[in-house]
């Protein structure tokens, strides 16, 4: 199968001269093409850092981050920002929609900057989108106007416009209850379905349960994984209970 | 405590300190010298004609004199206190040789005095009453400013040598816009050159009671005493004296005003994002029980820092520049007794600035009280609503570019947040167009028409001679001969008795001829016509107390004659006191005429005029430009100097707003950046939406500018004009450098302040402002 990411020995570190503390102590992590995976680990264990180092929103340290066979390094801001619009996109914990537009027009904002004309193909692909995860009655409100669970599916909606390659999400469910999660994971195991491939970085168990592969991470080190079979609705407590053994094991 | 937070506060926000600090100084040292310079012009003055012993009331003749007659009168009107006749040789300028140059060119009515015996002294440039010895000469002071005259230069005239010994002022005739010039001679060689000009009579009096000289005046022409010239009182004295620096006085005044606006707005919205961004400190100190009072002290202490720092700063500027600008009233009018007096008030004026900054930044720091210590420790910002623009959405946009739309989109649903930077612009759009629009329309040729001066391009003066009337035709005749004029028009000035209430009459001088020709500016009704109408000059209308429409009698021959006043004009010749009518007259004698000209091809003007000089050597002949330059030169080139320091003081006042403003906004966007960031714009995608931000508010501003500065800005350079005697206009306006260049210039400096202010935008990380 064809990898889109080969992180091969990543060192970011955060601090000054002598006192610097590598947060991603040489993690190699490869994502294969519509592969479901999730990061979990403690908090400060440099989950979300190898999340952004990997999509190339941070710079890094030492190693090296390949998208889709180039070197996230080698490249300027402009393209990482094409592979940010074009290939990748982000779902994060808290819904960073904009304040000033509405939920339809958050949502078709990134695939607008470089298709302006083919405005009305995009929001008719809004459109479906938003009827897909259940929002279509929102287009025209406010983002104060509707709740976090609805934000949530928007700013998937909006991740999902120009048809990425691959989705990170940080914590996409971390600031819901669990009936809105429950359903944000089951979107997101049909865009999986659809072919796109998805990195979460999670403290939930029942989240990485959804996924298929589970790497757990300590102290900047990926310290073990966990394959798991493709989610299929059925055994989510047997799934559950293989990640919580995993974590009890390896001390998270 | 109050010590380190300041000193914390200031070191981590240095650009905004320097900057809220620099608006103050200059608001601070335009205050502090608008003060000094008022209280210098106005003390200078005072002294000026307190040293010269100025006369109150002062009479032109020229003419037999009956000097016994006049001394009765003097005896009999117990107000007089003094009384004299001065002799003024009036010389042509031709005939004055300075250095090997003479002043033909020179539109000034020059002439020679001796020193006066009681009063209407000239002095010397240290304020002493001079003592000329014979072969000396002092020249007018106006003759040192531009350069014609310098000390040891040879003066000759009718043969006979002078040295330049000094340079005279004087109290009459310093001003620019009075149009004779006194040269100080000795008597004995006044008595050798008596015989080369024509001599005029000044016949002065002073007053025991300066407020009674209205009645004096009356009094005076109802004696039917000599009258053949223009007559001009104390006030007008003063007037003529304060106009060219008042008007600069009045330009600073008007930037003060604004600046001291601007530096309020600039320190509204640095404090405005400092709450944003203190919003959860504030929060807590509430919280914890801290009293809003508590809590506002520690804002306020740092204003009232940068407060003092910046008025201390202004007050020690104001100090380099006012030598500058004093320069022109000290060299016309010397030192000014009272220049201890313009400390105290530069002083008062700057404490006042100081209060005000602090009464501000108190009524700003209010909004403390509505903060919800609740709401603030959870959300950490005010939770502002976004308001408006709903329908201008994203998914409609087909025209614009997704950048400039999403720009556009934060100005319109944000208003009230650009409203700041909206105002900064709207001002500095007026500041530079103002004074532009003054100084084009005071430099325009169509001006005088508002001073009581027909538009012409050729003015020939016939004055002081004999024959006037037959000299008139012979020029009109030269005239109408000459291909190259296309128009002309001949107008004679005679005096006339009118009737006052209570059977009194009162000597008024009125312009005979045809005055469609070459109209002035009526400030209300028209031209007169017929030959039963008069237009009154807006002064006199005043003092007869006639409105348009009103009817004035005039005595002619014994006879009276009823004329309807058809119009008021301004005028600042001849003593502000004129009158126009068509009506022909044979019986009264002609104190002068006028002939206006106009050429079918203007650059044949300084040919003719000397054509013309040469030919009719008994008349005076100057083209009007030379004629404006002359009269109101220095006025327009202070106008000009103040309005290209206004461009600049606006330009600057854009570009550090501008900047001040794109920096509290990328700190205030940190979040909505990164996000931006996240779903891939780039930095120049987002420099373009805050560049599209910017322009459009700038656009706004400078419609809204130059809207206002087309009205209000009219009204207020009206009330400035109006010291000139002129009661209404409309600004000349050059649209290439008003509106083009000042748009571009503004242009410039909003797109570098917004590309420099929004750079710290490609260094926000997305990772640290999104990360959980």
């Amino acid at each position: 199968m064809k990898k889109i990411i080969i992180g091969d020995n990543i060192v970011k570190s955060f601090g000054v001269d002598n006192e610097k503390h590598n947060v991603l102590d040489g993690v190699s992590v490869e994502i294969n093409e519509g592969e479901f995976v999730s990061v979990m680990g403690p908090s400060g264990s440099g989950k979300s850092t190898l999340m952004y180092a990997m999509s190339g929103m941070d710079g890094i340290d030492g190693g090296k981050v390949s998208f889709d066979g180039r070197d996230l390094s080698a490249l300027s801001e402009k393209e990482l920002a094409d592979i940010r619009r074009t290939k990748m996109s982000f779902v994060f914990q808290q819904p960073t929609l904009l304040k000033n537009l509405n939920i339809l027009d958050n949502i078709i904002l990134p695939s607008l900057r470089d298709n302006r004309k083919s405005a009305a193909k995009i929001t008719e692909k809004a459109r479906a989108l938003m009827k897909k995860v259940g929002i279509t009655e929102l287009e025209k409100r406010d983002i104060t106007q509707v709740s976090g669970g609805q934000l949530q599916r928007a700013g998937i909606c909006r991740a999902l416009i120009s048809n990425p390659k691959i989705i990170f999400g940080d914590e996409p469910t971390g600031a819901l209850n669990s009936k809105s999660a429950q359903e944000i994971m089951d979107i997101f195991s049909e865009i999986n379905a659809d072919g796109n491939a998805v990195m979460l970085v999670t403290h939930d168990a029942k989240v990485a349960a959804r996924t298929e592969r589970i790497m757990f991470m300590r102290d900047g080190k990926i310290v073990s994984e966990l394959k798991l079979p493709k989610f299929d609705g059925m055994d989510m407590d047997g799934r559950v209970e293989k990640v919580t053994v995993e974590m009890r094991k390896m001390g998270i | 405590m109050y010590f380190r937070i300041i000193r914390n506060d200031i070191s981590k926000s240095k650009l905004i300190t320097l900057t809220t600090m620099i608006f103050v100084a200059v608001a601070a040292m335009l205050v502090s010298l608008s003060a000094i310079l008022v209280v210098n012009l106005s003390g200078s003055i005072d002294t000026l004609m307190k040293q010269a012993k100025t006369p109150h009331f002062m009479q032109m003749h020229s003419g037999d004199i009956n000097t016994v007659r006049l001394s009765d009168f003097a005896e009999q009107y117990s107000n007089v206190d003094e009384f004299q006749v001065l002799e003024f040789l009036n010389v042509d300028g031709a005939q004055i040789v300075i250095d090997g140059n003479s002043l033909v060119d020179n539109v000034q009515d020059n002439g020679f005095s001796t020193q006066s015996g009681k009063f209407d002294y000239l002095l010397d440039l240290d304020g002493n009453v001079i003592n000329v010895s014979d072969g000396e000469i002092y020249v007018p002071v106006g003759y040192m400013k531009d350069g014609t005259a310098q000390v040891g230069d040879k003066v000759v005239i009718d043969g006979k040598k002078f040295t330049v010994a000094g340079f005279l002022r004087d109290s009459q005739m310093n001003s620019l816009l009075a149009s004779s010039k006194r040269f100080l001679v000795s008597e004995n060689d006044y008595a050798a050159i008596k015989g080369f000009g024509n001599t005029e009579y000044l016949i002065e009096f002073r007053l025991k009671d300066l407020s009674e000289i209205g009645a004096f005046e009356t009094a005076y022409t109802s004696a039917g005493l000599e009258a053949n010239g223009p007559t001009i009182t104390y006030p007008l004295f003063k007037m003529l004296n304060a106009i060219s620096d008042g008007l600069m006085i009045a330009v600073i005044l008007l930037i003060s005003a604004l600046v001291v606006a601007i530096a309020f707005m600039c320190i509204r919205f640095t404090l405005l994002a400092k709450i944003e961004e203190d919003y959860r400190e504030i929060g807590v100190m509430k919280a914890i029980g801290l009293r809003v009072s508590d809590i506002k002290k520690i804002y306020l202490a740092k204003y009232a820092v940068i407060a003092a720092a910046g008025c201390t700063l202004g007050f020690a500027l104001s100090f380099v520049f006012r030598g500058m600008l004093l320069e022109n009233i000290r060299l016309y009018m010397g030192g000014s007794e009272n220049s201890s007096f313009a400390l105290i008030f530069g002083i008062i004026g700057i404490l006042f600035v100081f209060l005000a900054i602090i009464a501000y930044v108190s009524k700003v720091l209010k909004r403390f009280r509505k903060i919800s210590a609740a709401e603030a420790i959870r959300f950490g910002t005010s939770q502002e609503k976004s308001a408006g623009a709903k329908h201008f959405c994203l998914s409609g946009n087909r025209l614009l570019n997704t950048n400039i739309f999403l720009g556009i989109k934060d100005v319109l649903a944000r208003k009230s947040l650009y409203a700041t930077m909206l105002a900064v612009l709207v001002i500095s759009t007026f500041i530079i167009i103002i004074p532009q629009n003054l100084y084009n329309t005071i430099s325009s040729k169509s001006f005088i028409t508002y001073m009581g001066i027909g538009s012409s391009d050729m003015r020939i003066d016939i004055q002081q001679t004999d024959n006037i009337s037959k000299k008139a035709v012979e020029i009109v005749k030269t005239l109408e001969r000459d291909n190259s004029i296309s128009k002309y028009a001949v107008l004679t000035t005679k005096t006339f008795k009118a009737k006052k209430e209570h059977g009194l009459e009162e000597g008024i001088k009125i312009e005979l001829g045809d005055h469609s020709i070459f109209p002035v500016e009526y400030s209300e009704g028209r031209a007169p016509v017929k030959e039963d109408e008069i237009a009154l000059s807006a002064i006199n209308a005043d003092e007869l107390g006639k409105k348009v429409g009103d009817v004035i009698t005039l005595v002619i021959e014994g006879k009276e004659k009823n004329l309807t006043v058809s119009g008021t004009y301004s005028d600042i010749t001849n003593g502000g006191k004129t009158a126009k009518a068509v009506f022909s007259d044979n019986s009264a004698d002609i104190m002068w005429s006028v002939i206006y000209a106009e050429l079918s091809d203007k650059s044949l003007v300084g040919g003719k005029t000397s054509e013309y000089s040469d030919r009719f050597n008994f008349a005076k002949i100057s083209g009007i430009d030379e004629y404006i330059t002359q009269t109101f030169g220095s006025t327009i080139s202070s106008v000009g100097k103040a309005s290209y320091a206004a461009i600049v003081v606006a330009l600057i006042i854009t570009l550090l707003v501008t900047l001040l403003f794109m920096k509290m906004l990328v700190a205030k966007d940190r979040y909505s950046i990164a996000v931006m960031k996240s779903l891939g714009f780039t930095n120049s995608d987002i420099t373009l939406q805050y560049v599209s931000r910017s322009v459009f508010v700038l656009i706004v501003g400078i419609v809204l500018g130059t809207l206002l500065a087309n009205t209000l800005g009219e009204v207020l350079a009206s009330a400035v004009i109006s010291s000139f005697g002129a009661s209404s206009f409309k600004f000349v306006v050059n649209p290439l450098s008003a509106y083009l260049l000042c748009l571009l210039m503004m242009i410039c400096s909003v797109l570098i302040a917004t590309i420099i202010g929004t750079s710290s935008a490609g260094q926000i990380k997305t990772s640290e402002n999104l990360k959980e």
